[in-house]
This record gives C-alpha cells, sequence and structure tokens, in this order.
C-alpha cells in the first residue's frame, strides 16, 4: 500500500496479536491460490517483519524441513521473534478461517455425499485433484535427470512403495541414512 | 442441529472390516500416536503422506472406504489453504459416527498431532539455523531426502489416481490436468471446476 519505502528500515517487531492478524491477512489473500507469493507481499513489503534475503532463507528451511511448507513458513515468522508461542500464534492466524471452513465443508460432505448430485459433482472433481497428485513428481523430476543415483534411490523408494507396499517410515529409516551416506560433502 | 441425518454413509463406508472405534482410549492412543510419529515424516511439503493416511484410515482403521478418501482429498485440495489439513478431514470421519460435535473435535485433534512434532522441530531449526546452514549434515539430508522424495510422490500421484478414476473418460482428463499443471499457469482451481462440471454432467464416472 504505503509506496514510501525509506531504505529497508525494519518494522519494530510483531506482537502475538499482530503476529495472528498478519498470518490471517496472508491466509485470507491467498484464497484462490499463490499463498507463497501472497506471504512475501505481505510479511516483507506490507509489514516488514523480513527482509527479502530472510524470507529467502525461511522458504528453505521451510522446504528442508517435515511439515506442511506454509505451515512451517508461519513457524519460521512466528518463532524469529517469540519463539515457541510465537510459533504456535502464526500458525493459529494461518489456520483458523481455512481450517474452520474446511472443517464445515467436511460436516457438509459426511452429511450429503450420498445425494447423487453431491456425489456426481464429486466424481469430476477427483479426476481434477488426481491429475494434480500425478504431477507433483513430474513437477521435481527434472532437478534429478543427470544424476543416475538420485534416479536410482527415486525408482527403488517408488517401486518399494507400490509393488512391495513398504510403509514409509521404515523406507525412510532404511534409504534416507544411505542416501545421505553417498550424498555425503566430501572434501577435496 | 438434531436435523442431522442419521448417518446410512457410514453404514456402507467400509464393509470389508469393522471400523475402529476412538471410544476406547487405547484405540484413541494408538491413532494419536500415528498422526504423532508420521508428523516427523511429512518430507516434500506433507504429500509424501497421503498414501500412509490411506493405509491408515482405509486399510487398518476402517473409517471411511477409498472413494470417500479419494473424495475428501479432493475437497482439501479444493479449500483455499494448505492441503496438509486433509488430516483434519480424515480425523472427523473418525467420529463422525459418535455425531457432529465429536466429528469436529477428533478433526482438530487429527490435526494437532500431525502439526506438533514437525512444528516443534520447525521451531528449533529456526532458531539454530546459522549454525547447521553449511553443516555437512544439512547437505547430506537435503541432497539425500530429495530423490527419496521423489520416489514416494510418484507412488503417492499413482495411489491416489488408482483409488479416484475408473473410466477412461476420467483418467483422460486427468491426464489433461496433470500436463497442463506443469505447462500453464492456469490456477488449479480452474481445474476443479471444469472437472466438477464434467462430473455433474455425467460425461466422466467412477
Amino acid at each position: 500500500m504505503t509506496s514510501s519505502r525509506p531504505l529497508e528500515a525494519p518494522a519494530p517487531s510483531p506482537s502475538h496479536l499482530e503476529l495472528f492478524l498478519g498470518m490471517q491477512q496472508v491466509a485470507l489473500s491467498s484464497f484462490g491460490g499463490g499463498l507463497s507469493a501472497w506471504s512475501e507481499r505481505i510479511v516483507v513489503e506490507e509489514r516488514r517483519w523480513l527482509n527479502q534475503a530472510e524470507f529467502l532463507t525461511g522458504l528453505t528451511v521451510a522446504r528442508l524441513f517435515p511439515g506442511p511448507n506454509q505451515v512451517n513458513m508461519a513457524v519460521y515468522i512466528g518463532s524469529r521473534f517469540h519463539g515457541l508461542s510465537g510459533a504456535l500464534i502464526a500458525i493459529a492466524g494461518l489456520l483458523l478461517i481455512p481450517f474452520s471452513l474446511l472443517l464445515l465443508l467436511g460436516l457438509a460432505y459426511y452429511q450429503l455425499h450420498m445425494l447423487p448430485a453431491v456425489d456426481r459433482l464429486l466424481a469430476g472433481v477427483i479426476t481434477a485433484s488426481a491429475g494434480m497428485a500425478i504431477s507433483m513428481g513430474f513437477k521435481l523430476v527434472g532437478a534429478y535427470s543427470r544424476d543416475p543415483m538420485a534416479l536410482l534411490l527415486a525408482a527403488v523408494s517408488f517401486l518399494a512403495m507400490t509393488v512391495f507396499h513398504v510403509r514409509l517410515i521404515p523406507l525412510v529409516l532404511v534409504l534416507g541414512p544411505l542416501a545421505m551416506a553417498w550424498y555425503w560433502p566430501r572434501q577435496r | 442441529m438434531s436435523a442431522f441425518l442419521p448417518l446410512p454413509v457410514l453404514a456402507s463406508a467400509a464393509a470389508h472390516c469393522q471400523p475402529v472405534s476412538l471410544g476406547d482410549w487405547r484405540n484413541l492412543l494408538a491413532v494419536i500416536w500415528d498422526f504423532l510419529s508420521l508428523s516427523l515424516f511429512s518430507l516434500g511439503g506433507g504429500n509424501t503422506l497421503l498414501s500412509e493416511y490411506h493405509q491408515m484410515a482405509v486399510d487398518q482403521y476402517c473409517w471411511l472406504n477409498s472413494r470417500q478418501f479419494a473424495d475428501l482429498y479432493a475437497i482439501a485440495e479444493a479449500a483455499p489453504g494448505p492441503s496438509s489439513m486433509l488430516v483434519g478431514l480424515l480425523g472427523m470421519g473418525a467420529a463422525i459416527r459418535e455425531g457432529p460435535l465429536w466429528g469436529l473435535v477428533s478433526g482438530v485433534g487429527a490435526e494437532v498431532a500431525i502439526l506438533l512434532p514437525s512444528t516443534v522441530v520447525m521451531v528449533v531449526a529456526s532458531i539454530s539455523w546459522n549454525r547447521w546452514r553449511d553443516s555437512a549434515w544439512r547437505v547430506a539430508f537435503e541432497r539425500g531426502l530429495g530423490p527419496i522424495t521423489l520416489g514416494i510422490l510418484f507412488a503417492v500421484g499413482l495411489k491416489i489416481l488408482r483409488i479416484s478414476d475408473h473410466d477412461t473418460p476420467a483418467y483422460a482428463v486427468s491426464a489433461v490436468v496433470c500436463v497442463l499443471m506443469l505447462r500453464s499457469r492456469i490456477p488449479p482451481l480452474w481445474f476443479m471446476a471444469v472437472a466438477a462440471l464434467l462430473g455433474g454432467l455425467g460425461l466422466v464416472n467412477r
């Protein structure tokens, strides 16, 4: 909004309430998609809680560690100012409205999904969501196309799950350390 | 609120096995433990967990059938907010037989359980990131787990496709959506809307 930006002076650190409201603004603005772009606009440009570099570091950390990326990003922002309580309040701000809405949809679903009209609509929607689900792997595969070991690891985990029905936790616990050993940085 | 239907729904839900009731506290603890322990394995933003969720909700605990699981996945994808909130809908399915209020409580509980461990780890990671940034552990973790995540995402995608689509036009729509997701910048909500229309008109079926 305010385009007067005197050389990126950082704003004073937000209170719990401000964190909550800021993350809620992120959640509401991103109805319809583009959450991470909105998050950057609000957190970096409007409220100046983080600068650009800090925001990008946050994205890196959020993607690296387990957990949903957007939730992890909220944790990164919240914990920076108020530790664990800041993280929790930031998650609450991010999820309160979308999660409440989703639970209402869920209640409606469990009541109404036997109606033929609802069932037909959902039969359509799931074809799109299945298409999105298979696109997730293809989206990443390019990054590994010239690393035979990476492709082998991907193939082994794929086959382990689809053909041999290996569960996720044992799979990661066995393959993970092997892969880490292979990719351990060597000094030259 | 008392106008809630008697849920014929779940009678037909999982005829192949008995739904596990959360009324028994040992079951409740087992389920909470499952979500807590899965939390730290939600690599790649959490989608890696989808087949575990299916295994739990459909095969192990019998709260839902595959068809309902696919429906809920689609709803979580279409609704605003992180799609990993699907866990809330699964938790709701675990207790909806006891009534909508228990459904809500269980949904919130499942979501808290799946987010708590990863959040605690993320807090520690955020605070001490400067110490880890150049560590060999960090490099090996990132580079080693990436390809495994990739393989899991393909397996998960295939699983979702299998439980979702049943006639040829439906598979064709999925294939087109997949290509457009990769090659275009069309917002995903459009795919959902068009696909819902195709379903409503009876052009795709399961």
